[in-house]
């Protein structure tokens, strides 16, 4: 096995043993279970019911609370390791920089994606058992989004932590950045919109350009191919791109953003002090 | 082994080293020695190729933050606090018997052991529910166990038990002849017969590089039986300390160091010299 792996392993090991990831798994294992407990398959707001209604209400909370909690997790990794001498003790050994980073950023990866991708298969699960209809496809793209979406605030998160010398600025950061994307969504663009002094392309550009934004409205393009619950900014979008070209966007788009974010960090990593 | 030429290192505008210049020759065991805050940790650092620096520093013959790989291949640290790492015992050795070339399960089992540490025994107990002791042992038998070329050390002893202290530096005697030493220390009378060579450091520069002899019975185990003018409770507890055993019921006890330790033996004993009335060193 090589040092990247045994990093990735020994990361991976470390980490499920830590608070966060308990907690972590528990908000989205236990927010699954809280939508069946609570009778959502049942509702039939919005038009949708059964395990579309489940999956759409749990992609939702996902926009929320996913963002943060990995940055919050993720923000400590090198910094925290950092300030407890973990990094110190760890790079005295013959492990390469790179696969002490890259290794790091697998494991994180997939100690996000499991819990989340475990609670939609959780969900998928359940409803065979309850025999409900199982929108294969859809929970298939959303199991990408969330992939996707994690990639993206994992680089950042992983940036930032090489950016900051203490871990309190680096989860204040998190925090700012993660306020200032929600705010983005819809206060700020929606203000925008009304008072009508900026182009409308223009202002959907800046939306698009939030991984958020590209996340939810990829969300929502699967149920809604003609993005009508988006409004005028739906003719923008698809006159531009089309449905497949924006449906690519939205996974191609977070994905790049979080390679651009992890090599960012990287870079920042390797060149200056190590501890 | 180790050339450092002009070495500056600053933390924003502040100098923690001011153009050191330093050379480690094969054989050398040196103590760094200097109060807090002297730039000791941070020569190490600059050894370990973690802090980017001005001047000219290579560690068998190669930079060490270009070559830090190779470099810490043939290097073995012991840091000052164990870090909290959360891995248990089993999958810390195997990690990093995995990653050095020349480490192996057996080989730091085997050094965990001599140090009285017994790993089987905890092979399944997070590292970080160890005593602060049991930490460092490992720590040391992890490092030990890399047959590093360069042994660096900092205040490696500070949280071992007399038995460790000695079982310790028993094994840094038997090593001396292949390692190289770099030990940091703020106390130069616990390791002053491990070592030939005294760098201090005080404010980033070096004040003073001296060569000493070395001792020639500093792994001799040393009997001694010390006699009491009374029962003086604090000095029984500091014999006790020192693993030495009441005779016949009177004040007299006995027990055993090693040479390494004797300094540090004096030192404690000379707390209590007044109420000492017959010292004998075998």
């Amino acid at each position: 096995m090589n040092t990247f792996l045994k990093v990735t392993l020994a990361d991976f090991r470390e980490s499920v043993r830590a608070k966060w990831f308990l907690l972590y798994s528990l908000v989205f294992g236990g927010a699954v279970i809280l939508l069946f407990v609570l009778g959502i398959t049942e509702a039939r707001v919005m038009g949708f019911t059964g395990l579309s209604r489940l999956l759409i209400t749990y992609i939702q909370l996902c926009v929320a609370v996913l963002p943060i909690l990995i940055l919050i997790s993720t923000v400590r990794s090198v910094v925290g390791d950092r300030e407890s001498n973990i990094l110190e003790y760890f790079l005295s050994m013959p492990i390469s920089l790179g696969a002490y980073f890259w290794g790091k950023i697998v494991s994180r990866f997939f100690l996000i994606f499991i819990p989340i991708s475990a609670a939609l298969l959780g969900g998928i699960v359940w409803g065979m058992m309850k025999s409900l209809a199982i929108p294969w496809q859809i929970a298939g793209y959303y199991a990408l989004f969330l992939g996707t979406l994690s990639w993206c605030f994992l680089g950042l998160g992983m940036v930032i932590s090489t950016l900051v010398k203490k871990q309190e600025w680096g989860l204040g950061l998190s925090i700012l950045i993660w306020l200032i994307l929600l705010l983005f969504i819809d206060v700020i663009l929606i203000g925008l919109m009304l008072q009508q002094q900026i182009k409308e392309s223009v202002i959907v550009a800046v939306s698009l350009l939030n991984p958020i934004m590209v996340f939810r409205a990829g969300a929502v393009l699967l149920f809604d191919p003609e993005l009508t619950s988006m409004g005028p900014a739906s003719y923008v979008i698809l006159d531009n791109m089309g449905y497949g070209g924006f449906l690519a966007f939205t996974i191609l788009y977070p994905l790049s953003l979080g390679w651009l974010f992890s090599w960012l960090g990287f870079s920042r990593f390797k060149k200056g002090d190590l501890v | 082994m180790i050339e450092i030429k002009n070495l500056t290192k600053k933390f924003g505008k502040i100098p923690i080293l001011d153009g050191i210049n330093l050379s480690v020759q094969t054989g050398d065991r040196v103590a760094l020695i200097g109060p807090n805050g002297a730039g000791k940790t941070t020569l190490i650092r600059t050894i370990l190729g973690q802090y980017i620096f001005d001047g000219k520093v290579s560690v068998f013959n190669k930079n060490p933050r270009r070559h830090r790989v190779e470099i810490l291949d043939r290097i073995g640290y012991v840091p000052q606090l164990p870090p909290p790492i959360q891995m248990n015992v089993g999958e810390l050795v195997k990690f990093s018997a995995g990653i050095s070339r020349k480490s192996s399960e057996d080989a730091i089992y085997q050094k965990a052991a001599e140090l009285g540490l017994d790993i089987g025994k905890n092979v399944k107990k997070p590292f970080q529910r160890l005593s602060g002791g049991m930490k460092q042992k490992l720590l040391i038998a992890l490092a030990l166990g890399r047959q590093p070329d360069i042994l660096v050390m900092d205040e490696p002893a500070a949280n071992l038990d007399p038995q460790g202290r000695q079982a310790f530096f028993l094994q840094l005697i038997r090593s001396m002849e292949n390692i190289t030493m770099l030990l940091s220390s703020h106390r130069v009378d616990e390791i002053i017969n491990l070592i030939n060579r005294i760098v201090e450091v005080d404010y980033g520069k070096i004040v003073q590089d001296e060569r000493i002899d070395q001792s020639h019975f500093a792994d001799q185990i040393l009997a001694c039986r010390v006699t009491l003018t009374k029962n003086h409770e604090a000095a029984i507890r500091m014999l006790k300390d020192w693993g030495f055993m009441n005779v016949n019921g009177g004040p007299e006890f006995e027990g055993s160091f090693i040479g390494a330790e004797r300094l540090r033996f004096f030192t404690s004993i000379s707390h209590f010299a007044n109420h000492i009335q017959k010292l004998n060193i075998n």
